[in-house]
């Protein structure tokens, strides 16, 4: 696992020099989420869902009361996420991540009660980086073209 | 449209607005290919960077079917995703409905509900090309999974219509170029860059393969009930080596389609 991140991260990177970029999403950013509202929570995941046609995981957020937050975060689709090296297995239930990402514009939890949000990357409590990219990327507001 | 920047590890994300929507150029610039390599130079999940990059290599010439026809065959991804093909020279109602589409932040795209991009759209997905002397298919891993069948037997196009994506019939030019005539759409599809269309259009594909590495795709879009005259692009597709299509089954998850709000 560690080597295969490890791969993933350098593949990311070189991917840099070459000028690649990551553009992935069936929707409209814009339309969904709001670039404005960033966010930036550190947490524990609660659990991770490989579906489609984005992968979804919730970190929870404990305050300093004690009192627990719940994030869901909306990630890359499983096949982008597969093709940068990660699996259903990157993030464990119960590590620590630290999660940068957008809010949602209607404000409106799903359904488990959770805040709905938009994960553009997540740092492991080692510092390493996963789950890199957002639909925030895509070229344009009109979704995959 | 906007052209994205390159974004990866370690790099802040710079999430484009619809303010930053342009239609872009009509060609990938031959010659400025993107990366191709082992998996396409595409790990990394990458779908675009063409402009970019420094031209890849040609990887040798292209290779050729039994028969002498120029094979197409291959796992394709987009050279410059951010290339919509646009702008589209859109009739004053046509201009209307994408000024409110984008007002809107493009919410009722079909695809934002799982249904298919359409032709000539692409996804940031790779597609795969299988050829016999009868048919060309062509195999979307985005697009919701969708497939695309040009007859290359000599028949007529066929009398179903309204399609999603078209019916699609092709002729070899000489051993180099097949032309693929497709008509028989619907209108509900949206062009690149949430242009509309409407059931008049009519799309030809000119394909070749000038190197192993790469597919040439030069599009000629008519829509008398959309546009105000016929409208030319190029698209170029980068060989993905050594990898495969990969599931994408767009609905079984679409909670999106309940928080698209659009201009809220």
């Amino acid at each position: 696992m560690t080597f295969r991140l490890g791969a993933a991260v350098a593949t990311a990177c070189a991917s840099l020099l070459t000028g690649v970029l990551p553009v992935m999403a069936h929707h409209s950013f814009a339309a969904e989420y709001d670039s404005t509202k960033t966010i930036t929570v550190k947490g524990t995941i609660q659990k991770l869902e490989w579906v489609n046609p984005h992968a979804y995981f919730w970190v929870d957020v404990k305050d300093a009361s004690g009192k627990v937050t719940t994030y869901a975060f909306e990630a890359l689709s499983p096949n982008a996420l597969a093709r940068q090296g990660w699996n259903r297995d990157s993030l464990k239930k119960g590590e620590e991540v630290t999660v940068d990402g957008y809010l949602a514009k209607d404000g409106k939890p799903l359904a488990d009660g959770s805040i709905h949000a938009n994960s553009k990357g997540v740092t492991r409590a080692d510092g390493r980086k996963v789950f890199q990219g957002s639909s925030a990327d895509d070229a344009y507001t009109g979704s995959a073209k | 449209m906007a052209v994205a920047l390159a974004v990866a590890v370690g790099v802040t994300l710079v999430p484009l607005k619809s303010s930053a929507q342009s239609d872009d150029a009509k060609t990938d610039k031959a010659g400025k290919f993107g990366p191709v390599g082992p998996g396409g130079g595409q790990k990394g999940g990458k779908g675009g960077g063409a402009g970019k990059g420094k031209a890849s290599p040609s990887l040798g010439p292209a290779p050729r079917m039994p028969d002498g026809k120029a094979s197409l065959q291959g796992v394709w991804t987009p050279a410059n995703f951010a290339n919509t093909g646009g702008p589209y020279p859109l009739q004053p109602w046509a201009q209307k409905v994408l000024d409110e589409r984008r007002a809107n932040q493009s919410k009722e795209d079909p695809e934002g509900y799982c249904l298919p991009a359409g032709v000539p759209r692409i996804s940031p997905f790779p597609q795969k090309t299988i050829q016999t002397p009868e048919v060309l298919v062509i195999l979307e891993e985005g697009n919701i999974h969708s497939y695309r069948q040009v007859f290359l037997d000599g028949r007529p196009h066929s009398k179903e219509d309204h399609l999603w994506m078209g019916d699609s019939i092709g002729t070899w030019e000489g051993n180099d170029v097949l032309v693929v005539d497709t008509t028989n759409f619907n209108d509900k599809t949206w062009l690149g860059g949430s242009a509309p269309h409407t059931d008049k259009l009519h799309v030809v594909e000119r394909f070749s393969r000038p190197d192993l590495g790469h597919l040439q795709v030069d599009i000629t879009l008519e829509d008398p009930g959309a546009f105000t005259k016929s409208h030319s692009f190029q698209r170029i597709f980068n060989l993905m080596q050594n990898t495969d299509l990969l599931e994408y089954v767009c609905n079984e998850f679409n909670i999106d389609k309940d928080h698209l709000v659009g201009r809220q």
